[in-house]
């Protein structure tokens, strides 16, 4: 190999390498910005090697030194809020996009193509431009605050998605399966449930990981619809960055226990990811 | 297909409706119940906080006031300079980086699924992630960027500044979304097509404009029009970098949007532009499923 074309190949080659660093410099500055205490905090140049200092996690936490102080921004409540909120947002969305995925797999019924195009909007519509009335809406009937409210913003932001993607996980199994239950004797929802669901198994718990991280990292609902009992984790990180003084180790450890959760359903779901981010429009699995 | 429908076994046509039910409930009560409280209340002047108070008729006139209001056009402009600027940087990245990542070799998996984490997370929480490491004072990126030019940059209190670590957040955040769809498009390409390019001698460049990127151009095109859609309303990264200032020169339209119903209570007016919003993303939204749809009947 000559001179030249190992320069062009190092071209490309080191335009990886800068990019991965931009990728994933950030996510390991987070990481180690949670255990650095006060002082390693704002030292110039920044400090890469430093004695680990877990003050930032035992605030998020409310245990060990930070225990009942008024600094800690305690995060736990929020933590469960978010863990319940999300599990049942994601299993109502994937419930209800599973049936609705089916029939507009399996039958032609009038105006399909509306019903496609109306459930797409779900990811096109602006949050907080429907903010304006959820607000309102969701005072009016109480679920302002609750755990409930949050549950059906999560329900609402991915049944759009999980209709798409369980269409085409299931557009991917033949009719014939139906076909031979219905002459077997068989009801259809027989057949749906004993043969088609169990085929489309790893389809559903793709969908249930994409779900799971949207309901996860919704905010721009929660954070109006939620004041104090049922706040979520990132409005909770959100409030605590606006009072004074940001206590940024705090608010590090706080960003680690959000990405964790998102990090390992995201492994598990990594080769339907052109799928889930499409909204199920391209590809089954990338 | 209506006559389809109807000849259907009985049992068929019960179940696709109760099938179909949850999905069409949720969402006729969370999208096209409000839409119509939406667009009725942008013809109101009454506010959320003063409910007591009752509603005034106002007609267009809400309309007429956003529409001529100088600032509200400035918003629409920098949310065009914002959309254009954070769309071609990460369509030039990604690209690029599909292209490079096509090469086999040993690590590319693992790269690949690596790169592909930062649009998974809660932009909210990046959007933290990223101020803090934008601060102008002990912030790691000025760190770098003194390194280089020995000089440390105002990110976040200069409107242009801002502009741009909006950009480079979003860039990290959405590039990777470019680098999947891109990756899809290029491994649809027949091999075949490279090989007689090949044949006759092409050059590297000339394949790539001349077979990959034609080829390519559905999946792309698909990619930008989400991509702008997204952009357009980007909310979350504005609130957590630059909370829309210095002063309101970085709110997105979005922005004002919540502004004027959440700080200000505006609900009528709120209303109203966010009515305009609507028009706006359901337009491109409907070119992109023509898209879909003709590219769906072509195949």
């Amino acid at each position: 190999m000559n001179n030249q074309s190992r320069a062009v190949l190092l071209i490309p080659f080191a335009f990886i390498l800068l990019y991965m660093v931009y990728s994933m410099g950030p996510l390991f500055w987070l990481l180690i910005s949670s255990f650095k205490g006060r002082m390693d905090l704002f030292t110039m140049p920044p400090k890469i090697f430093f004695t680990p200092d877990w003050s930032g996690y035992q605030a998020v936490f409310g245990v060990g030194a930070a225990k009942d102080t008024a600094a800690a921004i305690g995060v736990v409540d929020a933590l469960i809020n978010s863990i319940v909120c999300a599990f049942s947002g994601t299993f109502l969305a994937v419930l209800f996009g599973t049936l609705a995925g089916y029939s507009a797999s399996r039958f032609d019924f009038p105006g399909k193509g509306d019903f496609m195009f109306f459930v797409l909007s779900t990811r096109m519509v602006p949050a907080i431009a429907m903010m304006v009335f959820f607000h309102s809406m969701f005072s009016e009937l109480g679920l302002a605050d609750t755990q409930i409210g949050v549950i059906i913003i999560n329900t609402f932001i991915n049944v759009g998605l999980a209709t798409w993607i369980m269409k085409g996980f299931f557009d991917g199994v033949p009719r014939e399966v139906e076909a031979i239950a219905l002459i077997n004797g068989y009801s259809r929802f027989y057949a749906f449930r004993k043969l088609v669901l169990p085929m489309v198994k790893g389809g559903i718990a793709a969908t249930a990981g994409f779900c799971f991280i949207f309901a996860w990292n919704e905010f721009a609902f929660a954070s109006i619809l939620t004041t104090t009992k049922a706040k979520t984790l990132p409005v909770k990180i959100s409030a605590a960055m606006g009072s004074t003084g940001v206590e940024w180790t705090q608010i590090c450890a706080a960003g680690v226990v959000l990405v964790i959760p998102v990090v390992i359903f995201f492994y598990l779901i990594r080769r339907h990811l052109l799928m889930g981010m499409t909204f199920g429009v391209l590809g089954k699995s990338s | 297909m209506i006559r389809n429908f109807f000849r259907k076994p009985l049992s068929d046509r019960v179940l696709c409706l109760t099938f179909l039910m949850p999905c069409l409930l949720l969402l006729v009560f969370m999208i096209a119940y409000p839409f119509v409280t939406l667009v009725s209340n942008s013809f109101y002047r009454f506010s959320a906080l003063r409910s007591a108070q009752p509603a005034e008729w106002v007609g267009l006139e809400n309309y007429v006031f956003l529409l001529t209001d100088f600032e509200l056009w400035e918003r629409f402009i920098f949310t065009g300079r914002f959309v254009l600027v954070t769309v071609t940087l990460q369509f030039f990245l990604g690209i690029c980086v599909a292209y490079i990542l096509q090469r086999d070799f040993k690590a590319r998996d693992v790269i690949f699924t690596m790169l592909m984490i930062p649009m998974m997370l809660c932009p909210i929480a990046v959007g933290f992630l990223w101020r803090y490491m934008f601060n102008s004072e002990w912030g790691v990126i000025n760190y770098l960027v003194s390194l280089i030019t020995g000089a440390k940059v105002n990110w976040l209190s200069v409107t242009d500044n801002a502009l741009w670590a909006v950009v480079i957040t979003d860039t990290w955040i959405w590039t990777p979304f470019v680098i999947l769809l891109a990756t899809a498009a290029f491994r649809g390409v027949p091999k075949s097509m490279y090989e007689a390019a090949e044949v006759d001698g092409a050059s590297a460049l000339f394949r790539f404009f001349n077979i990959t990127l034609p080829l390519s151009a559905p999946i792309l095109f698909i990619a930008l029009l989400l991509r702008l859609i997204d952009s357009f309303k980007q909310y979350d990264l504005f609130f957590a970098l630059t909370g829309g200032g210095p002063g309101s020169s970085t709110e997105t339209v979005s922005f004002t949007l919540g502004k004027t119903a959440f700080s200000y209570f505006y609900t009528g007016e709120a209303s109203a532009l966010a009515v305009i919003l609507l028009i706006i993303i359901i337009g491109m939204s409907l070119i992109f499923v023509r898209y879909l749809t003709s590219l769906a009947e072509r195949s």
